[in-house]
């Protein structure tokens, strides 16, 4: 079609210039500047019908070879890393103080112990410490029963002047005590609301002072008539230091890292580890354990976490480092510089659970029993003195206790070969131990006393292990962790997926995104609302959320399609054509300019003939 | 004073040793370690391992233990497994020379690379799932591929043609499977001494994979809701090795006659000594056994030698037997009570493990005096598999059986009844990429075409589905018993793989896993009089067990047509060419005026010649020995060419820069 349609157009363009040249009469018409028919359209046109049907295309084609990305909401996820990096998590907290037996002006004590408190929290504000708090100041004398101004009066949770007297505290039973003032208080906490409550009762009593924390959220103060302000300092304390931060030292583990899984369980697994059975062989009874010592705990820390036990005792596990045989001690000394080589991880297969899922934090507790050769072994301190205890925690792996054998101090050949039981009361000790090292794991002090700037205050061990307002502490420190990481991961997520253009992202990483950063929101919702496990929880479920999007199989997957792949799929047939189409219109525009040129100059000479 | 510590210590022991049954009457987690050594007709020695650790049904199962592997039982737990069984296998059972008859043929003898059978205590449409959880739990833990048998076209679900025979019952293999050492270790992991003291302390990792046949095997046995719904395991570790004690010395004894097998020690074949046993092991044995067909040897030798009727191998003169001589007492000689085949029984040799120790270790020798010929029990009849045909297209695949001297003597006798029969099971699992015509089938007995309904008696068939299941055949034949040979084979298609699918090092080939033969109504079993120390020893009990005589025969090897993997490049990249060939000449047919072109080609020429190409034709001339002639016929203008050749490496180059500085 084209080749017969060119034919005549080619005849009609050339005859001019040709044969009609006798017949012209202008002898200076210039077949090389002028023609005297206007130049076709025909194949301009279809040059560029051609180039722009391909440009038209190249959309659907970038389009067809396009990978699907799930549209991710980097914005919200930047924002959210922005908004927890320059601002802390700031959770509010109630504060009650009552001073019993008192005679001054609440108001002014409570001009006072705020002064105070924002003193401590100011400097540093961060996860937990906070100035956003409530305050109550009650004072009973022997007359009246003040409030300072701006008390909420009708407030179920505000101390009932009365109810407390000095003589309450005349006995020395803090138990007691902390059991009365949790049926004073505690109707508060039930129909309060989700906001926690915390008080200090300040008292006047000769008898024996003393300042307690008790095991519910209550400290109280028993003095004998000392300067308020003093005391206002003191208080001010225990609600910045104790209840806030719940009474850990700076600068011990840091208080971003909690030992949780990203499915909020931990496993604790217990190893009994015999270094050389062919010296004695040493077994428990764990089962016994698990149901009197741990059950408990395990119950009283489900708000933070879930916990699950597990048990194995392994044979043949030498540490890893040498001891030195100190004359002085009659034992074997491992100074504190080789504790990063006594857990030896080619020989002590402390096994991942198989039972539990595959985002649980494994805390691995081991008791070491060492072999004839090296038994009494003893762990030294850095100042030279030896460790109470016997035993060392690593964060965020566990810890570990060197038990030693009663009858390694004896002939050890009696007992070759026969088998222990660790004597219960042995056990107990270890499990103590333990205890406190889990406690230390989380950041919270394993001793019973907090020393403070103003004064020393003794802490209500709790049968649990953990007091309420401990766990308050861990469930806003969860919160805070849980957060951090989630933002964290979302980040990496997002810096990942920008910076890999082609890589799949399917819908359920969006969807994953997508709700992890909803509950993230709800978690900053329930922190400002003062709901220490709401917001615990929703903060878990942002962080595992998180890391199911991050660690999805399908970003994983080697089956993603690189650019460079497309390039050389399409480049073999694109770049010839695309070629040949550029070059043709190019050529086809530039003949029409000059033919067109010719044919105007033909007319202006025509024209002025 | 040393009197007094003594008396002390002995009083201690004994207290101890009286609290050990009170103890012992609580369930407790128990430990058994043993080792099984037997000299091998083809002058090699087997060494068969067995340690048998188990968990008594308690509630703590799976999360408190004192011996038994916490992996092990959490994995039980959380699959609900019932039965299951791993081993890591190298090299093949030579069923000819090392037996086929005995239990540890018939048990332990395994196909080559990995072979995974589990049974669940799950529901039905929840047994995929857990299958699919257990390979990988388990590749974690034994460093293996085994997760590869996840997919559905890699396991299957046998009726009853597979021994344990369950509806609940997943079977996969991977004959591929390279077995190393990384196996070992997570294997070894799970005893209590690991390989630091006791028998494993044998184990010393070039002699093992030295061996001519090395399987390491895990069975593990959930021995039911017992006590209020809880479950205990038993968990079964054996590792069976063939080796080959370094005897060249004892060869060149008798020249005469045949040559002495060559004598071997615990030191020579293994390259370590016992250091005394793990002493969490109830118990630590060590038993030397002579197969039925040595020992009837060995009795005949010593008949010979001194015509006294009297002597046997099985009595307490062992010690100086003409045959063979031991370096070590053993602890009791245990002759096998035999009922069916009274020719012969079989003859075990205990040692006990506990008065050795570090200072003392044990180095059990066997010396050779004569020269003993022997043969092993052979299976009723000798199983081999084999393919037929040539080309990538077509094939097939064969069953033969052949009669083997048992057949001959032990059904020969039961021959004079017509209705004798043997039964033979066979249990095949073909992939699917095999594409098996199930109609083919075509069995012959003594080289005759039997019609299949004649001989099969019982047959099922799945067939495979592409890309989802494999096919699996399991049938019972009935054969007469005068049987010499028989065979069966099935023809088959190779199917095209789909490019990804093809693993790496395609032209290897594919592997069909071996096809297990086995047969339900002979019996492996050795049993020994009953006897305490021995009642308690697993292994033996294993042995007592009655389980059908099993074989596996070869893994077969089908090479598929691989195609060219660069292919849908080339396919692309030529495709693509033509095409854009195609469309810019077409562009140009459309485009060009041909005539005015050659117009312009025409004026050009004759108004200039370029001087490039004058310089050309010129030396061209010259090159030719001719007389230069100014070119005459319109050459095509290289000006022309030139300009626009460099206006397309320019364009070239600028669509390069362009693309380069776009994406870096």
């Amino acid at each position: 079609m084209a080749e017969i349609s060119e034919a005549p157009e080619g005849n009609i363009t050339r005859k001019p210039g040709t044969s009609s040249e006798p017949h012209e009469l202008d002898s200076d018409f210039d077949l090389k500047t002028m023609r005297r028919t206007k130049p076709g359209l025909k194949r301009l046109f279809l040059t560029l019908s051609v180039l722009f049907s391909f440009l038209l295309g190249f959309p659907f084609l970038w389009k067809s070879v396009e990978i699907y990305r799930s549209p991710l909401p980097f914005r919200d996820i930047d924002l959210l890393s922005c908004q927890l990096q320059s601002d802390p998590i700031l959770f509010p907290f109630n504060f009650q103080a009552v001073f019993v037996g008192f005679d001054s002006n609440p108001d002014h004590l409570h001009q006072s112990i705020r002064g105070e408190i924002n003193e401590l929290t100011l400097p540093n504000p961060k996860c937990g410490i906070t100035d956003n708090y409530t305050l109550s100041v009650t004072v009973e004398s022997s007359s009246a029963c003040l409030r300072n101004s701006n008390a909420w009066p009708s407030s179920p949770c505000l101390y009932q002047c009365g109810a407390i007297t000095g003589v309450d505290f005349d006995r020395n039973d803090d138990e007691a005590v902390d059991e009365l003032l949790q049926s004073v208080f505690g109707g508060c906490s039930g129909s309060g609301g989700k906001m926690k409550e915390y008080r200090v009762v300040v008292v006047v009593n000769g008898e024996n002072p003393r300042a307690v924390v008790g095991k519910y959220r209550n400290a109280w103060l028993v003095v004998d008539g000392s300067e308020v302000e003093d005391l206002a300092a003191r208080v001010a304390e225990v609600f910045v230091k104790v209840f806030m931060n719940g009474g850990k030292e700076e600068g011990s583990i840091r208080n971003e890292f909690m030992p949780v899984g990203a499915d909020g369980r931990i496993v604790l697994s217990f190893n009994l580890l015999n270094a050389d059975p062919g010296d004695w062989i040493y077994d428990w009874d764990f089962q016994i354990i698990d149901e009197t010592l741990l059950a408990p705990m395990i119950e009283a820390f489900g708000p933070v976490a879930n916990i699950s036990v597990e048990s194995q005792v392994l044979y043949h596990t030498p540490k890893a480092s040498f001891s030195h045989w100190d004359q002085k001690l009659k034992s074997h000394v491992f100074s504190t510089k080789d504790l990063p080589f006594f857990v030896n991880s080619n020989e002590w297969h402390l096994d991942t659970s198989i039972a539990a899922g595959g985002r649980s934090k494994i805390l691995q507790f081991v008791v070491y029993m060492p072999s004839a050769k090296e038994c009494p072994l003893l762990l030294q301190l850095p100042d030279g003195e030896i460790s109470k205890t016997n035993s060392f925690i690593s964060p965020m792996w566990g810890g570990v206790i060197v038990w030693n054998p009663q009858s390694c101090l004896k002939d050890s050949e009696n007992n070759h070969a026969a088998r222990h039981t660790i004597p219960s009361q042995d056990l107990e000790n270890i499990f103590e131990v333990f205890m406190g090292q889990f406690r230390q794991l989380f950041g919270l002090k394993s001793v019973n006393h907090y020393l403070g700037a103003s004064g020393l205050w003794d802490l209500l061990p709790s049968e649990n292990s953990f007091t309420e307002w401990e766990l308050d502490v861990l469930s806003r420190q969860h919160t805070c962790f849980n957060l951090h990481s989630c933002a964290t991961t979302l980040g990496s997520l997002s810096r990942l997926v920008q910076s890999l253009p082609r890589m799949i992202i399917m819908d359920e990483i969006g969807k994953q995104v997508k709700l992890s950063l909803e509950a993230a929101k709800l978690a900053q919702n329930n922190v400002s609302f003062g709901a220490y496990e709401l917001s615990a929880a929703s903060s878990r479920q942002a962080r595992s959320m998180a890391e199911d999007a991050f660690y999805h199989p399908s970003i994983m997957s080697v089956s993603y399609y690189s650019f460079e792949h497309c390039f050389a799929v399409y480049s073999p047939f694109f770049l010839p054509v695309s070629m040949h189409v550029l070059l043709a219109a190019l050529r086809e525009m530039k003949r029409y300019r000059q033919e067109k040129a010719k044919y105007l100059a033909w007319k202006a000479k025509v024209k002025v003939a | 004073m040393a009197l007094l510590q003594r008396f002390i210590f002995l009083l201690l022991f004994m207290m101890t040793y009286q609290l050990l049954p009170c103890t012992g009457s609580i369930l407790e987690e128990e430990f058994t370690e043993e080792l099984l050594l037997k000299p091998l007709p083809d002058r090699k020695v087997l060494a068969h391992f067995h340690f048998q650790t188990k968990a008594p049904p308690s509630s703590s199962n799976g999360r408190h233990h004192h011996l038994f592997p916490k992996a092990i039982s959490q994995l039980v737990q959380k699959f609900q497994v019932k039965e299951m069984e791993l081993s890591f296998t190298q090299g093949r059972w030579s069923y000819e020379r090392w037996g086929g008859f005995d239990p540890m043929p018939s048990n332990n003898a395994k196909p080559p690379g990995v072979e995974l059978w589990a049974v669940f205590d799950v529901p039905q449409n929840q047994i995929d799932a857990s299958w699919k959880n257990l390979t990988h739990t388990l590749s974690g833990l034994f460093c293996a591929s085994i997760n590869f048998l996840e997919s559905s076209t890699t396991y299957s679900a046998p009726e009853w043609g597979f021994p344990p025979a369950s509806r609940n019952l997943r079977y996969g293999t991977l004959p591929r499977e390279a077995v190393c050492t990384e196996n070992l270790t997570p294997w070894l992991k799970l005893l209590p001494c690991r390989d630091k003291s006791g028998l494993s302390a044998l184990l010393d990792r070039p002699s093992i994979y030295r061996g001519f046949y090395h399987s390491q095997r895990l069975r593990l046995i959930s021995t039911g809701p017992g006590l209020g719904g809880m479950a205990g395991i038993i968990l079964e570790q054996t590792l069976t090795v063939v080796l080959q004690p370094n005897g060249r010395r004892t060869i060149v004894a008798h020249s005469g006659e045949a040559p002495v097998q060559p004598s071997w020690s615990m030191s020579s074949i293994f390259g370590r000594k016992v250091n005394g046993r793990c002493v969490l092991a109830k118990s630590s044995n060590v038993y030397l056994q002579f197969d039925r067909g040595l020992a009837k040897e060995l009795k005949n030798h010593q008949n010979e030698n001194k015509d006294s009727g009297t002597n046997n191998l099985a009595s307490e003169d062992f010690w100086n037997n003409p045959g063979f001589e031991l370096s070590v007492k053993p602890d009791g000689v245990f002759e096998e009570i035999n009922g069916l085949h009274s020719e012969s029984s079989s003859v075990l040799y205990k040692f006990s493990m506990e008065k050795y120790s570090e200072s003392e270790p044990c180095d059990l020798s066997f010396k050779w005096k004569i020269p003993v010929v022997w043969s092993c029990k052979q299976a009723p009849l000798h199983a081999t598999r084999f393919l037929m045909g040539s080309g990538n297209e077509r094939g097939a695949i064969a069953i033969s059986l052949k009669s083997t001297e048992l057949t001959e003597g032990f059904l020969g006798a039961n021959s004079v009844d017509d209705g004798c029969k043997v039964q033979v099971n066979i249990f095949q699992v073909v992939p699917w990429y095999v594409k098996v015509y199930f109609h083919s089938l075509r069995v012959s007995v003594d080289q005759q075409l039997k019609a299949p309904a004649d001989v099969i008696e019982k047959i099922h068939v799945s067939p495979s589905k592409d890309k989802v299941s494999p096919g699996v055949m399991e049938m019972i034949l009935k054969l007469p018993c005068t049987v010499k040979s028989a065979s069966l084979s099935i023809d088959f298609d190779k199917g095209f793989l789909h490019i990804d699918e093809y693993p790496p090092d395609a032209n290897q080939g594919f592997d069909i896993p071996s096809a297990v033969i086995s047969f339900p109504k002979f019996h492996a079993s050795l049993i020994f009089p009953k006897d305490d120390s021995l009642n308690e020893s697993p292994m033996l009990s294993k042995f007592q067990q009655k389980n059908p005589v099993m074989s596996y025969t070869e893994v077969l090897l089908v090479p598929l047509t691989t195609p060219d993997f660069s292919m849908p490049y080339n396919v692309i990249t030529i495709t693509c060419t033509v095409f854009a060939l195609y469309f810019g000449s077409l562009l140009n047919v459309l485009r060009r005026r041909v005539a005015e072109e050659e117009r312009l080609l025409k004026s050009k020429a004759a108004t200039k010649t370029n001087r490039l190409s004058l310089l050309l034709s010129k030396l061209s001339a010259k090159l030719r020995g001719k007389p230069w002639e100014p070119p005459s016929s319109p050459q095509p203008t290289s000006s022309f060419i030139s300009s626009k050749l460099v206006l397309r490496v320019i364009l070239v180059a600028g669509i390069a820069m362009v693309w380069q500085y776009y994406f870096s």
